[in-house]
């Protein structure tokens, strides 16, 4: 690689700027905003919202919007909703991925490739017909409930519940981590399996002692992809879940542009951020020591 | 293989198949539908009458054009932004070069609901809400990410001896790129460039919080749609809206198998 500060520096500033301008300083504002600071970029804002809570210098904090979130019983419900809905999704997909990607590697069938180009499907269906489809899918009047009462028996309606906010979550998140896992599974060289093989080793001990060491990056960064993305969530909980429990990207929405409280719903925002970066450190953690071990950093 | 590997792999396969084509054709099958009564699984007869319905509304139309025109923009702005910075993230080394690309990830790494209510402070303040421009750079949000990492690694994967032979050959150094870098690392920059389009031609929330009421896209007009309208026509729209993904899953379906998406998400 070539040094070349200057140049370097100029071709990459674009998308930098952009991110910064648009992604660093509007959060940078927004907690400012969720602690009272209604001046500078926040005046439009604030001259339109209700209930808000203000500060008159810099140095002053309030946590009024804070208290306000909290004393809404269902901004805490639907934090837990949240984050059992985010949980359930990141260790299915994963666990689904993994099943793919082993499945693959160990049979390389005609039947294992046409399984992993279905699960890839979803990622070319926007989100939005997505969850409308679900819905359906899993309706009083839907295939499931048809099915089970043309065959005699009775299934539940999951249509508007938290398990179908789950179905669905899955369903959309599959692709990526199962394209991750499959192609660092995929890269494990075949003699160091048949060594291991060779040596004795059963199925699950090849998997846990020679296939997931060296996999362990690519499902990192599957596992904090599909997390970030279920935290944030708006359409899949809007479209197949229940009015409550639901998820905080509705809540935020809601107080957003119904209820018209702008700094409750930036309070929310910060929750979810933070509990992201938490998510998102992991990420780079892996990447870091993917790097180092490769010799590159 | 065993054969009972073979069965339960069978088995898998089926439900998988359930599972990720079923709600898909479910809701396929509703377009060609002139009723449906519970509990069959076919509908009481045939029509392609809602097709015409969704053509003959200006409202639903428009909003086609209307997420092509934002779509094709995005990816114009992005590639322009982007692709440059790729290629200096894959060749150069310059001082913050792995903080900047850790920085880029950092827009994924924020909830994208969260993310836009901290936006649309700012886009009051600049009178961006409900303009073509706000909507484009919400789009533009979603494909940074895929449109340097991605490219990034592809230009990082061309061998530099192919590139020391052409220039041994004679070859000046634009003419190496755009006859032997550019060829060779195309595959990941078209991966990039679809997945941007499809990012911007599915982004749904961030439209609706920013453009609504005077820009309703494909997917934000979606939201109103399944609520004011006969579910055919949702249905209709939903087929209508997949088009284009399904068009361009055909056309990179190769390279995105291949790895080019998942080996772009690797740090270097």
């Amino acid at each position: 690689m070539r040094r070349r500060p200057i140049a370097g520096l100029l071709m990459a500033a674009p998308p930098v700027l952009v991110v910064a301008v648009f992604v660093g300083f509007p959060i940078g504002t927004a907690i400012a905003y969720s602690l009272g600071h209604v001046g500078g970029l926040n005046t439009t804002i604030a001259r339109i919202a209700r209930d808000q809570h203000t500060v008159d210098a810099w140095w002053q904090q309030t946590l009024g919007a804070y208290a306000d979130v909290l004393a809404d019983g269902r901004v805490l419900r639907d934090l837990l909703t949240t984050v059992a809905v985010t949980l359930v999704t990141t260790v299915v997909v994963v666990g689904l991925a993994w099943a793919i990607a082993l499945y693959l590697r160990l049979s390389g069938s005609r039947a294992a490739q046409v399984l992993a180009a279905i699960a890839v499907i979803p990622m070319f269906i926007p989100v939005v017909i997505a969850s409308w489809a679900i819905l359906t899918f899993y309706a009083g009047d839907g295939f499931v409930r048809s099915l089970a009462a043309i065959l005699g028996g009775d299934a539940p309606t999951l249509g508007y519940t938290v398990v179908c906010i789950t179905i669905a979550m899955i369903w959309t998140q599959l692709p990526f981590a199962t394209l991750m896992v499959t192609s660092g599974v995929q890269a494990v060289p075949t003699a160091l399996i048949e060594a291991a093989a060779d040596a004795g080793a059963s199925f699950p001990r090849i998997v846990r002692s020679v296939l997931l060491p060296l996999a362990v990056v690519p499902t990192v960064i599957a596992a904090t992809f599909t997390a970030i993305a279920t935290l944030g969530a708006f359409t899949v909980p809007y479209f197949t879940g229940p009015n409550a429990p639901t998820m905080l990207g509705v809540d935020m929405a809601a107080y957003f542009q119904s209820y018209n409280l702008p700094q409750q719903a930036v309070v929310i925002a910060v929750v979810v951020f933070v509990i992201a970066a938490g998510i998102g450190a992991l990420y780079v953690w892996a990447n870091l020591r993917a790097a180092r071990a490769a010799g590159r950093a | 293989m065993t054969a009972t590997g073979r069965v339960l792999g069978g088995i898998a396969m089926v439900l998988l198949a359930v599972f990720i084509v079923g709600p898909l054709g479910w809701l396929a099958v509703r377009a060609f539908a002139t009723g449906w009564t519970y509990p069959h699984l076919l509908p009481d007869g045939w029509t392609l009458h809602w097709f015409g319905e969704v053509f003959a509304d200006p409202l639903l139309f428009s909003s086609i054009q209307l997420s092509l025109a934002f779509a094709f923009t995005t990816i114009a702005v992005a590639a322009v932004i982007c692709l440059p910075a790729a290629y200096a993230f894959a060749r150069f080394d310059f001082p913050g070069r792995r903080l900047f690309l850790i920085g880029l990830f950092a827009t994924n790494a924020f909830p994208k609901t969260g993310l836009f209510v901290s936006i649309a402070a700012l886009f009051y303040a600049f009178d961006l809400m409900a303009t073509f421009t706000g909507i484009v750079i919400v789009h533009l949000l979603g494909t940074v990410v895929f449109m340097t990492w991605i490219p990034a690694a592809a230009f990082a994967a061309v061998p530099r001896s192919l590139e020391e032979a052409a220039r041994d050959a004679g070859a000046r150094p634009l003419r190496v790129f755009a006859s032997v870098t550019l060829p060779l690392a195309l595959p990941g920059i078209l991966v990039a460039l679809t997945m941007s389009f499809l990012a911007s031609f599915d982004e749904a929330q961030g439209t609706y919080l920013v453009g609504a009421p005077v820009y309703y896209t494909m997917p934000t007009e979606m939201y109103s749609l399944v609520l004011n309208y006969p579910r055919q026509v949702a249905a209709v729209f939903s087929i209508l809206l997949s088009i284009p993904s399904v068009a361009l899953l055909l056309l990179v379906r190769r390279h995105v198998m291949g790895g080019q998406l998942a080996e772009g998400f690797q740090l270097r």
